[in-house]
């Protein structure tokens, strides 16, 4: 595998695989639930952080 | 081991975000409530506190351009007890804060929940990509993060204060989501792959929606100063920058405490 160098993640492949899309699963789920849901309360209490990190708003 | 890694995510990630709420009160925060007192006195964008005063808006008003709401928040602004500075918490009755938060607690929840995603999102492309995030690169790896997320998006849509004219809401985010994926495909075949072919389709992929273009409003009309804008939104690209190099670096030593523990 290409990352059997000195720096690459001590996993196996199958197993970096499967955290790696998981983590990319929840991730997004949270970002997307912070940034960019269209609900009104998720809206509100993250306003501020909506417009501070530049999400499109409004 | 898997969920060692995704723990490793989670703590840099929740540290970040407690960290960005800190930086965000120095100069994102006052510019967002100043810029909204401008944004309520035009009565231009969103109609202010109906649920305070029990004028009935539809929730759907609220990302459209119906005059209605215009005129509407002139009267709720006259009546509303409601200070300026709060006056989004009450603009929808189905709306309002969470678990009845304060606006800082909400935007400190909103933080932490943002920083772990981002964490989690960095993390994985690590793990995918099965190029490692340690303390010696996690800054790289952070500047990387927010070129993909903040810099080049900007460019197409430049961070917003309240009450900037904007296009439609689904088009800027489909085109921002996009944006951001492409860019970060393309950062990656820019500075992780070898050969000339994978840096000229990173490039190319890099400044495809760039070249696209991202939908813009019709009218650029505001009356937010034009200053405030500008001042916004470089403090909010200066801000982002602050919390991804703070990410990638507690991501790195959390990938070294956590995940190599054993």
């Amino acid at each position: 595998m290409a990352a059997s160098n000195v720096s690459s993640v001590s996993l196996s492949l199958n197993d970096r695989l499967y955290a790696g899309l998981f983590a990319l699963l929840v991730g997004g789920f949270l970002v997307f639930g912070a940034g960019l849901a269209n609900s009104s309360v998720l809206h509100d209490t993250a306003h501020d952080t909506r417009h501070s990190y530049g999400f499109p708003c409004h | 081991m898997i969920v060692k890694y995704l723990l490793a995510a989670l703590v840099a990630g929740l540290f970040s975000g407690a960290l960005m709420t800190v930086a965000q009160e120095a100069r994102v925060i006052p510019l967002i409530l100043h810029a909204e007192e401008y944004e309520v006195e035009g009565g231009e964008a969103e109609p202010a506190a109906p649920a305070a005063t029990g004028t009935e808006v539809q929730p759907e008003a609220e990302h459209s351009s119906l005059r209605i709401g215009a005129a509407l928040s002139e009267v709720a602004e006259y009546l509303s007890p409601i200070s300026v500075a709060h006056a989004h918490e009450g603009e929808h009755e189905e709306g309002g804060i969470m678990f009845g938060m304060s606006r800082f607690s909400g935007t400190l929840l909103a933080n932490l929940v943002t920083g772990a995603g981002f964490a989690l999102l960095l993390a994985g492309v690590s793990l995918v990509t099965g190029n490692a995030i340690t303390v010696a690169n996690g800054a790289l790896w952070g500047a990387a993060g927010w070129l993909a997320v903040h810099l080049l998006p900007s460019i197409g849509l430049p961070p917003e204060l309240p009450g900037f004219p904007a296009a439609e809401l689904g088009d800027r985010q489909v085109w921002w989501v996009a944006t951001v994926v492409l860019s970060a495909v393309g950062l990656y075949l820019v500075i992780l792959k070898d050969g000339i072919a994978a840096k000229v389709a990173g490039i190319a992929l890099i400044a495809a929606p760039q070249v696209y273009g991202a939908p813009q409003p019709a009218d650029i009309a505001s009356n937010v100063p034009a200053v405030l804008g500008a001042e916004f939104a470089v403090a909010a690209l200066a801000t982002t920058l602050f919390f991804w190099i703070v990410l990638g670096l507690s991501l790195g030593y959390a990938n070294e405490k956590i995940a190599k523990a054993d």
